[in-house]
């Protein structure tokens, strides 16, 4: 399974690659989406700053849509998803793989988001550990989703408006935990090691990395 | 060729067998899968059940606005007590409940069958209406006695984001296309919002008490049960049960007949076509 | 009209609203399939 994984990561990364697409599309509109919040927040920077936290990742959530998109419409091309289901790869393997690339993708975004947080509102990083681990664990948690939902939805003729209308609502989670961790980490909230953010975090990229890799199998059969 | 064969609800029609190119059919009528009528058992059983829910709803109603006391915090708006909670108990441990439980038994291949993805999708349908309903009773509720028509509570916040949930199953139950492949695709949604929903719970629960400015929301809606009103409440709780199994069993019979009615005119198309090579007089009047 | 009466008054009128739309479904359907039925065999 593992080494399945890796060959299925191996290729999406490499045909990213090759193609940019997430680099020149993808994060371009994630860094938009946080000009566009500027915007809607209005020319005073404290506003902005206190909501820092919460447009970082709700761009990142929509972010996450496009690379899941991206990641499937890689294989909408006749005959390449049933090439890669009858390539005897393992299933679970498979779905580690999608989802490695999308989430190594999504960190890379979030990195270049951060920066982008730090310049246009001006929060100031208090934990960057905290920060990073948020994002990590995150990530990890909305690109094993999202590569389930990204399966399921591939194939259909409506993916493209079912996909966040399954995936957005399921990842709130994210957003709220991911939220929290980083108020408490750019100072805006005052907070204690006891809080389960992080936690949360990480429990639920554990949850849907479990599901995806038992249920990726039965859903790829005959869909 | 000329008789119909009655097929039982749970196995799928089977298309008639192609009439040999050489000879013409006796009787040319389609062979029409008729879907088993509801045995009389079925009948009177789900009779009773809607007669049970009506009665105990109407005793909930009585017993809820007339003859319990109003409450010492609340006055007269406790009695939303009677109803806004059950409906909340009905659609997310009731009706979620029981489509992630099907959901579940279809994707075990040992247990799969088409009954419980009927059940996933009827339960998902009826929930769905239970879970607005929650939603506006709550914030009916919440509007005296906050004084706003919503206020991100937890309960409230958990309960939209089912509703979010039950709306997307519908969508890719919607989305056309096999029935195996629709009722996987299906059973895989209904897993993956049956894990977030106790994520969302203490998400949105953490969310609340440990925000620095948390004010006591959750307090004015909980109000004390004794006496009279335990009693009405829990004949709420079982009267809005009833209503809901009532509900299911419906919806579920109505799935079994779509899927027929659905058959028969795969059935007769596929009749037609294959009576196009011969001369014989064309088939029925389509049902 | 009171918060109670409304609150009472939508949840019963959308339940009763819904359960004869059910009721009305079936009704329907079971009739499509006893005309079938009838109409396959002449």
């Amino acid at each position: 399974m593992w080494r399945d994984s890796v060959l299925v990561a191996g290729k999406d990364l490499r045909i990213e690659l090759r193609s940019r697409v997430v680099l020149n599309q993808v994060i371009p509109v994630a860094a938009l989406t946080l000009v566009l919040f500027a915007f809607a927040l209005g020319p005073d920077r404290a506003p902005m700053t206190r909501a820092a936290p919460g447009l970082f990742w709700v761009a990142v959530l929509f972010a996450t849509v496009l690379a899941v998109q991206r990641s499937f419409g890689l294989e909408s091309t006749e005959g390449a998803r049933d090439g890669l289901r009858l390539s005897g790869l393992d299933p679970a393997g498979v779905f580690l793989g999608k989802a490695a690339a999308i989430a190594l993708e999504l960190v890379v975004l979030e990195g270049l988001l951060t920066v982008g947080v730090v310049v246009l509102y001006g929060s100031h990083v208090r934990a960057p550990g905290a920060l990073a681990a948020a994002c990590v664990a995150g990530t990890a948690g909305l690109a094993a989703a999202g590569t389930l939902y990204g399966a399921l939805a591939s194939g259909l003729r409506v993916r493209e408006t079912l996909l966040p209308f399954l995936l957005l609502p399921v990842v709130a989670p994210v957003l709220l935990a991911g939220t929290r961790v980083w108020q408490v980490a750019l100072g805006i909230q005052a907070g204690s090691p006891q809080d389960p953010w992080l936690r949360l975090l990480l429990v639920f990229a554990a949850v849907y990395l479990c599901l995806g890799v038992v249920i990726f199998g039965p859903l790829q059969e005959a869909s | 060729m000329s008789t119909t064969t009655p097929t039982t609800p749970t196995t799928p029609a089977t298309p008639a067998a192609p009439a040999p190119a050489a000879e013409p059919p006796p009787t040319p009528s389609p062979r029409v899968p008729v879907v088993a009528p509801w045995s009389a058992r079925s009948q009177r059983v789900v009779r009773w059940l809607g007669v049970a829910a009506v009665v105990s709803v109407v005793a909930t109603v009585w017993l809820g606005l007339w003859v319990t006391p109003p409450d010492a915090v609340q006055h007269d708006l406790v009695r939303l007590v009677y109803v806004h909670p059950p409906i909340a108990w009905v659609s997310l441990y009731l009706a979620f409940g029981i489509a992630a439980v099907s959901s579940v038994l279809w994707l075990w291949p040992r247990t799969r069958s088409p009954f419980w993805d009927r059940l996933a999708a009827s339960s998902v349908e009826v929930g769905t209406v239970f879970t607005a309903l929650t939603l506006v009773t709550g914030s009916i509720w919440g509007r005296p006695t906050w004084g706003v028509w919503w206020a991100w509570d937890a309960r409230l916040t958990s309960t939209a984001l089912l509703l979010v949930l039950l709306l997307g199953y519908l969508a890719v139950r919607r989305v056309a296309g096999a029935p195996e492949a629709r009722a996987r695709r299906c059973a895989v949604v209904a897993l993956v919002a049956a894990v977030d929903v106790p994520i969302v719970h203490f998400s949105v629960d953490w969310w609340h008490t440990l925000h620095q400015n948390a004010t006591v929301l959750n307090a004015n809606l909980s109000p004390t049960i004794h006496g009279a009103m335990a009693w009405t409440l829990l004949l709420g709780f079982v009267a809005f049960t009833l209503v809901f199994a009532w509900m299911l069993a419906v919806r579920y019979r109505i799935e079994v007949l779509v899927e027929g009615a659905l058959a028969a005119e795969i059935d007769l198309a596929l009749h037609e076509r294959w009576a196009e090579g011969d001369d014989s007089p064309p088939p029925a009047v389509r049902p | 009209m009171s918060y109670i009466d409304a609150g009472y008054a939508i949840a019963l009128a959308v339940l009763a609203g819904y359960g004869a739309l059910l009721w009305g479904r079936r009704r329907r359907l079971e009739r499509l399939m006893a005309s079938a039925e009838e109409q396959a065999e002449p």
